[in-house]
């Protein structure tokens, strides 16, 4: 645990990050939308936050770990073989790894700014800032003695980031999300669309809490609930192949992994806690 | 006999929805626009700089001396090439490129000049955007002729300056409508508003690169949304095309630009691609040779490696897919003056293709 301690933190540290810089797009945006009298409401605006944590926010976050990997390296070399070092030393690590990884997204893609909030003086500011304090949760992190439960929460939370993309387009914007599926929702009847919209709806919103609730608790019946609603969801993949003949698709070995996750973490849970 | 029948049937469907090609043209460096001369002999442009005249029928290529110098960087260069409607008597052509202004930052320029022995003469910058940059990128870039004998040229966003598309003090996001020797028509329908610069016609539009105009005077666009949204335009003078208060497409990043479609005093486009095709160019196909095309618009894309043919009718439209077996990022597309259709492939190495009639 004391090895898998570190990789963890950093991306820890970097979830934590990426939480804190997407809202700087978002907000960036949604001031200037408002600048120009478009209706922004908190509605609207909670929505546009929350898209971009989980879809800028996946964009970036293997750009932050990379980042963050070499900069927390040196900054623990540093401790190691000079008198530096402490929560300031990280912070500023991460400070520079933001500044440089956002310095190299432009240098070498077009030399433009993908990131809307980085265009002004403020943004760029903010940006390091959001560095400065993910170095800062990284000492936290490593600072203190870690057990399994560490590395069962960050994949719990991992899992409950990824399917936040699913959660928010049933929610937001439900045609494209059918899209994804297969479905032209708008070609169903009224009774054809509500069905799809609140069955898929809480079906993805119904696992995500689960697996959440599961990262808060430590209780492995909930990542075992998760688990039997992807393995039951690729069961009947197949007996729709097989036996319904609806075609074939491979979304069931997508499904499968779904389950295997949540499945892994609450076995790991369950025996633990055993011992 | 039934089986002849069903063979028949089988034959004349697949030479009726094929097409066939020949390449008449190859390795053409960057090559962007072009425009025919004669039957047989076009002005294509390449991006880093050369204006060049080719036969179609010995294939010799001339390269035009006397060429402004540009800026050939990431989208930029040497860019749309097109031809007085009184090219015949003045010999006048209209060029855009990108390069650096005074500031030593990049913007889009537009040049007239004669054609002369294979040589520009008489060159004048008649408009410089007021869109400085730091890159060359979302240009715009083309020019259209309306019917008064003005023009119209696209100016884009400049990707960073995005928000002053919305904007009238600048050329970020706009149509620009401007007489050829650079002066502002009296027409134009900004004069005299406050703030606003007077050679503008349109605006809140992003990275156009399809223009035209009808014979009947009516004006369509198309420019590239971010991922998704790609849309095409109906023009009306002093409207504002939403962009990017209203969008439906998403930034290269993920991030939302705006969650709104659509709002009062804002155009909706006529149609809009999402997922992206990426739109290059576009005509207005009027001619008889390839009657299934007649009066349907000709899309060249760069995503979708294909051509849509589209046809508005009452409000709504359709789309078909054409050229698709080349499986070539299309750049611009062309018709003959006897109306046969050539496609410019995008990039080095790239190629001119005559689509062949069916009925040849």
């Amino acid at each position: 645990m004391k090895i898998a301690k570190y990789p963890f933190a950093v991306l820890s540290a970097a979830l934590f990050t990426v939480m804190l810089i997407t809202p700087i797009t978002s907000i960036s945006n949604l001031i200037w939308l408002s600048s120009v009298d478009m209706p922004v409401g908190i509605g609207s605006a909670i929505e546009v936050i929350l898209f971009d944590f989980q879809r800028l926010g996946i964009a970036l976050y293997g750009v932050i770990v990379i980042g963050f990997a070499i900069a927390f390296t040196v900054a623990g070399l540093i401790t190691r073989f000079t008198s530096f070092g402490g929560k300031y030393l990280y912070a500023l690590a991460g400070a520079v790894a933001i500044w440089l990884a956002i310095f190299l997204m432009v240098e070498l893609l077009f030399q433009t700014e993908l990131l809307g909030g980085n265009r002004s003086l403020l943004g760029k500011l903010f940006h390091w800032l959001a560095g400065f304090f993910g170095g800062y949760f990284y000492y936290h992190l490593i600072s203190h003695d870690k057990n399994y439960t560490f590395i069962v929460r960050y994949l719990s939370v991992l899992y409950a980031y990824i399917l936040l993309g699913i959660v928010l387009n049933w929610v937001f914007t439900p045609s494209d999300a059918a899209m994804g599926f297969g479905f032209d929702l708008y070609e169903l009847s009224n009774e054809a669309q509500n069905a799809l919209i609140r069955d898929f709806t809480s079906f993805f919103l119904a696992t995500f809490l689960f697996i959440l609730l599961g990262a808060i608790t430590l209780n492995y019946a909930w990542y075992y609930s998760v688990a039997i609603i992807y393995f039951g969801a690729a069961l009947f993949n197949l007996v729709a192949i097989y036996i319904h003949e609806t075609g074939y698709n491979n979304i069931y070995i997508s499904e499968i992994i779904l389950g295997a996750w949540p499945m892994l973490l609450g076995l790991t849970l369950y025996y633990k806690t055993k011992k | 006999m039934r089986l002849n029948l069903y063979i028949c049937f089988l034959f004349s469907t697949f030479s009726y929805s094929t097409y066939q090609y020949e390449t008449v043209l190859d390795e053409l460096d960057d090559a962007w626009s072009f425009v025919f001369l004669s039957e047989d002999r076009i002005l294509y442009t390449e991006m880093p700089g050369k204006l060049k005249v080719a036969s179609l029928t010995d294939k010799s290529i001339i390269e035009v001396t006397n060429v402004p110098d540009v800026q050939y960087v990431s989208q930029g260069g040497l860019s749309e090439v097109i031809l007085d409607p009184n090219y015949k008597n003045n010999n006048r052509i209209y060029l855009t490129y990108s390069a650096k202004n005074i500031n030593n930052k990049s913007t889009l320029f537009l040049m007239s000049a004669q054609l002369i022995d294979n040589n520009l003469v008489n060159k004048k910058v008649i408009f410089e955007a007021k869109a400085p940059r730091r890159t060359a990128v979302h240009l715009g870039a083309k020019i259209a002729f309306l019917n008064d004998g003005t023009l119209l040229l696209a100016s884009g966003d400049g990707f960073d300056h995005r928000e002053k598309a919305q904007k009238l003090d600048n050329h970020f996001g706009k149509l620009i409508r401007i007489n050829t020797d650079g002066t502002i028509p009296e027409d134009n329908p900004f004069i005299g508003v406050s703030d606003a610069l007077e050679d503008i016609y349109t605006y809140g539009h992003r990275n156009m690169q399809g223009l035209v105009v009808l014979s009947s005077g009516k004006i369509y666009e198309h420019e590239h949304g971010p991922k998704g949204g790609d849309e095409m335009n109906y023009i009306k003078p002093a409207k504002n095309y939403g962009w990017p208060a209203i969008t439906y497409g998403i930034d290269y990043s993920g991030a939302v630009i705006s969650p709104f479609t659509e709002k009062e005093g804002m155009e909706q486009p006529l149609l809009h691609w999402t997922p992206s095709i990426a739109p290059s160019d576009m005509i207005f196909y009027e001619n008889d040779v390839y009657p299934e095309l007649r009066d349907s618009f000709l899309v060249t894309a760069l995503v979708s490696r294909d051509v849509k043919k589209v046809i508005f009718n009452e409000g709504s439209y359709n789309q078909e897919s054409l050229f698709s077996e080349l499986g070539m990022r299309l750049r611009n597309i062309q018709d003959s003056p006897k109306g046969i259709i050539y496609l410019l492939t995008d990039g080095p190495n790239g190629k001119l293709i005559k689509v062949i009639p069916k009925n040849l």
